[in-house]
């Protein structure tokens, strides 16, 4: 075995200008693939960590109300429940909503809206709503008024100060209305969000969606101190809070994004497609012409008493080489600059660092270093290589020592 | 006591359109220990006849025994293992693998026998110097003269002490001196070893040494003659 390995590995650099063009191509395909992806997967989990940062890693509802999503499957707060909830090693916080739709009015303009009643300090905390304000001021604690966004403002011509009339459906069958004075106007990177969504504190939307009995929400957003520990909680927060409740994942919630960074992972995976068929077309070449030019060395390999299947094995190491130095070559070169770009990711300037902070996202480009990056460009590389070495595999398994001595 | 018997041999090419018939009913018997040139002129059927009786192909008729084995009985895995382990091969042009050293070319087929690390180390030590190139075990076969590569094909082929050695044009590419050293080498491995070595070949110097003659002519045996010396 030690021979054969021996073999292979001079064999490929008997001729050196042409092994290290092919693990050039190799080098550079890795490289390329893993900034790319590396990048890729970086923005995808920096656009996901952002996006749970709102949602929570999981929401607690009465059952049935992700299905339906109404009013009539809200429920009452519930002291002994959250406090069991917060001590559910790995939770870190749980915030409080009422979400509704309703109809607003300003002068002659009426327009259907969602109404998020939220907790103003804690809401705060989590996503620096304040941050986005641009005219006006952000709800205080226990404010009876509004923050709208800047196209709805445009829209109902209302301005700071103006009072808004809602009217909407309340809890069983009651209605709700309300007259709620416009603290201030946000501006979020979402034009549908600005359009169609306004915020009031969660006490001001209670008293609105049901002024007999309030106390009311749509849901409890966890957020936990590992993602990663996710299903493990879920299952402690479902057997605390019982059949009455369900859970949501932020993979549910976000399933839209999901789908969005999906159909952008595939178009990065053709575009890697491309990029590797050249360099196992190289490899191909490379290894076609390696066993064309040695066949009568491996003639003279099978006359003396060496078992094809061997001969095989040689043509396959060569091929797994050269993928093999191209790969390591990479690596030295790609780690330590990704690990310095992960640390340090690169900072984003003007329009684009503006759009970042919108989206409450530092403004810079993240590089992930997932292993699965690495392990899976590894394995294509291996796997092309292998595939790449079956002609000339076959070539040498059905080589005819004869012939290859007259040729 | 014979090493190799060959009943009524047929072998014919079809690779052009005009069939070659190469060997058309030979009947050979090669004695253990023989020092034998097959020879005649070009087209005869020297090399397949040597080709047969190495196992590197097979008659189309006619059967090929080797120390009793029917090499057509044999599948062709079965027949690389019984090269393997019986047969030495000497080419025309050395045809040493050029990655190893000399060292390594000549442990090669004895590593192919799975051999222990010792023993390889020294047998090897023995055939450098029974060859004469002792200095040079840790050269490449790009560094070495003809002779001097011809005389590691002969080291490799003697390694695993096969009873029997084919060489095809063995001293074809090389000049006087180095043909006659490499003649000497043989013929002292034949003496020392008993290694029986079978030769196809159109060169008289060879011929002059063999102690038996077989001539093929159009396929056909037309002469066998042993020589006293």
């Amino acid at each position: 075995m030690n021979t054969i390995f021996k073999i292979a590995w001079r064999n490929i650099w008997r001729s050196k200008k042409r092994t290290l063009l092919t693990v050039s191509a190799v080098f550079l395909a890795f490289v390329l693939a893993l900034f790319m992806r590396s990048m890729q997967f970086g923005s995808y989990d920096l656009m996901i960590r952002a996006s749970v940062n709102g949602t929570g890693d999981l929401q607690l509802h009465k059952s049935g109300y992700w299905e339906n999503k109404g009013i009539n499957e809200s429920f009452y707060y519930n002291g002994t429940l959250t406090d069991s909830l917060r001590r559910i090693k790995g939770v870190k916080t749980i915030i409080p909503n009422l979400q509704t739709y309703a109809l607003i009015s300003y002068g002659k303009q009426t327009k259907g809206v969602l109404i998020k009643g939220i907790d103003v300090q804690a809401e705060n905390r989590q996503i620096n709503l304040s941050g986005k304000i641009v005219r006006g001021q952000y709800l205080s604690s226990g404010d009876n008024g509004t923050i709208i966004g800047d196209r709805l403002a445009k829209f109902l011509k209302a301005d700071i100060g103006d009072s808004l009339v809602i009217m909407g459906q309340g809890y069983q069958g009651a209605s709700a209305y309300a007259l709620v004075p416009v603290r201030g106007i946000f501006h979020m990177p979402s034009p549908e969000m600005n359009n169609s969504l306004m915020y009031m504190s969660l006490v001001t939307t209670q008293n609105m969606v049901n002024p007999y009995a309030p106390g009311l929400l749509t849901g409890l957003s966890i957020f936990l101190n590992k993602s990663s520990d996710l299903n493990e909680i879920r299952s402690k927060i479902e057997k605390a809070a019982g059949d009455e409740y369900e859970t949501v994942t932020w993979r549910t919630i976000l399933s839209d994004m999901l789908q969005t960074i999906k159909a952008d992972n595939i178009s990065g995976q053709i575009m890697l497609m491309i990029l590797y068929i050249i360099a196992a077309f190289g490899i191909f070449s490379t290894e076609l012409m390696m066993v064309m030019e040695k066949r009568k060395q491996y003639a003279v390999m099978v006359a003396v008493g060496l078992q094809k299947k061997k001969l095989v094995l040689v043509s396959v190491l060569e091929t797994l080489m050269v993928s093999i130095v191209g790969i390591a070559a990479g690596l030295l070169l790609a780690v330590p600059v990704l690990e310095y770009l992960n640390i340090s990711p690169i900072p984003l300037k003007g329009a684009m660092a503006e759009m970042y902070l919108q989206f409450n996202i530092a403004p810079a480009l993240p590089f992930s270093m997932e292993p699965h990056i690495f392990i899976s460009q590894i394995s294509i590389i291996l796997c092309l290589s292998l595939l790449s070495s079956l002609y000339p595999a076959y070539y040498l398994y059905k080589l005819n020592i004869l012939k290859t001595f007259r040729s | 006591m014979s090493i190799i018997k060959a009943e009524g041999i047929f072998k014919t090419y079809n690779e052009t359109s005009v069939p070659v018939h190469a060997l058309n009913g030979v009947d050979l018997e090669i004695n253990n220990g023989e020092f034998m040139a097959i020879v005649g002129p070009s087209g005869c059927g020297k090399t397949t006849l040597l080709n047969i009786t190495g196992g590197l192909d097979l008659p189309d008729k006619g059967k090929i025994f080797i120390d009793g084995t029917n090499l057509g009985g044999l599948s062709s895995k079965e027949l690389i293992d019984f090269r393997l382990h019986n047969i030495g091969f000497v080419f025309q042009a050395s045809n040493l693998i050029p990655v190893l050293t000399v060292k390594e070319n000549i442990e090669f087929i004895m590593m192919l026998q799975n051999r222990p690390k010792a023993e390889r180390d020294g047998k090897v030590e023995e055939l450098l110097n029974a060859v004469g190139i002792i200095g040079k075990a840790d050269y490449k076969p790009g560094q070495l003269s003809g002779g001097q590569q011809q005389r590691v094909a002969v080291a490799r082929a003697l390694a695993t002490n096969p009873r029997y050695i084919i060489a095809d044009e063995p001293t074809a590419n090389l000049d006087s001196a180095s043909t006659r050293e490499l003649l000497d080498l043989m013929a002292e491995m034949n003496e020392k070893y008993g290694t029986t070595f079978v030769f196809a070949t159109h060169d008289q110097r060879v011929m002059d040494r063999a102690k038996r003659i077989v001539t093929l002519e159009d396929g056909k045996i037309t002469g066998d003659k042993t020589i006293s010396k």
